[in-house]
């Protein structure tokens, strides 16, 4: 019987300030990955939107101040990836897409709309997603991407 | 030197502002500004020339939408032209294409009035 191959796998913590400033090369940094993986490039767009939509979702919701600080931990494999956004929420705030927040923003979304395009975007685009309040008060979105078999390596 | 985000002229009575950084969260807060102080003031049409980026989030769709249905309270408009097939496909999925009118070229966006 032949020995178990181990399955590769690397994680990346990021921790960023609490600033728009910041998204544009937070995006680079995960194009790098992504690439690494072979993506194709319409997944990539997707990958890239969706980094934007958490990534500005936890500043303007989760983040007290500049100086609260963003974390990212990406987790990539052969065949994945798995992006995981968390805040530490705001005073009076806390968690911004749990109790039923996330349901109500659904639910008024219109094209329409100014505002709620954000998470039906990430929802419509990843391929999981998670949202959860977190022991620090704000929230973590978790997000994975699967390597489609047909995408070349 | 650094070259602005966006810039506005003029074509006849319609304000064209050019997108010239992709639309992610920092730049898509000028464009609202932008686009909240044409608004406020007698401008009535506006173009938003797309054609020079490859990305745009939610909340500058939200912006443009936004803008869109103010002008059309004091019957004007807002058109965008020069969508790249990347930004064609969030404006289709979050459903903006069926609010905000969009062509090819700042010539059929400016006759669209």
């Amino acid at each position: 019987m032949a020995p178990e191959q181990k399955r590769w796998q690397e994680c990346i913590e990021l921790k960023v300030p609490s600033r728009f400033s910041y998204i544009p090369s937070i995006q680079a940094f995960i194009e790098q990955l992504v690439q690494q993986i072979g993506f194709c490039q319409t997944r990539l767009q997707d990958i890239k939107l969706i980094t934007d939509e958490i990534c500005s979702n936890a500043i303007e919701h989760g983040s007290e101040t500049a100086a609260s600080g963003i974390e990212l931990i990406c987790t990539l494999d052969t065949s994945r990836l798995e992006i995981l956004v968390r805040d530490k929420g705001k005073r009076g705030q806390g968690d911004w897409l749990t109790g039923g927040r996330l349901d109500e923003v659904t639910r008024d979304r219109a094209p329409h709309h100014e505002r709620g395009h954000g998470i039906y975007i990430v929802r419509r685009l990843s391929d999981y997603l998670e949202i959860h309040p977190n022991s620090q008060g704000g929230t973590d979105v978790r997000v994975v991407f699967h390597r489609s078999p047909s995408t070349p390596s | 030197m650094a070259q602005e985000s966006m810039t506005t002229r003029e074509s006849a009575d319609v304000k064209i502002v050019d997108v010239n950084e992709d639309l992610g969260s920092y730049v898509a807060a000028d464009l609202r500004k932008t686009l909240d102080d044409l608004a406020s003031q007698k401008t009535q049409k506006i173009v938003v020339n797309l054609s020079q980026i490859q990305h745009i989030n939610s909340t500058a769709i939200g912006a443009l939408v936004g803008t869109a249905k103010k002008l059309r309270q004091k019957d004007g408009d807002l058109k965008v032209y020069g969508l790249a097939d990347n930004i064609r496909r969030t404006f289709d999925l979050v459903g903006a294409s069926s609010v905000i009118e969009s062509y090819n070229s700042e010539s059929s966006a400016l006759a669209a009035f």
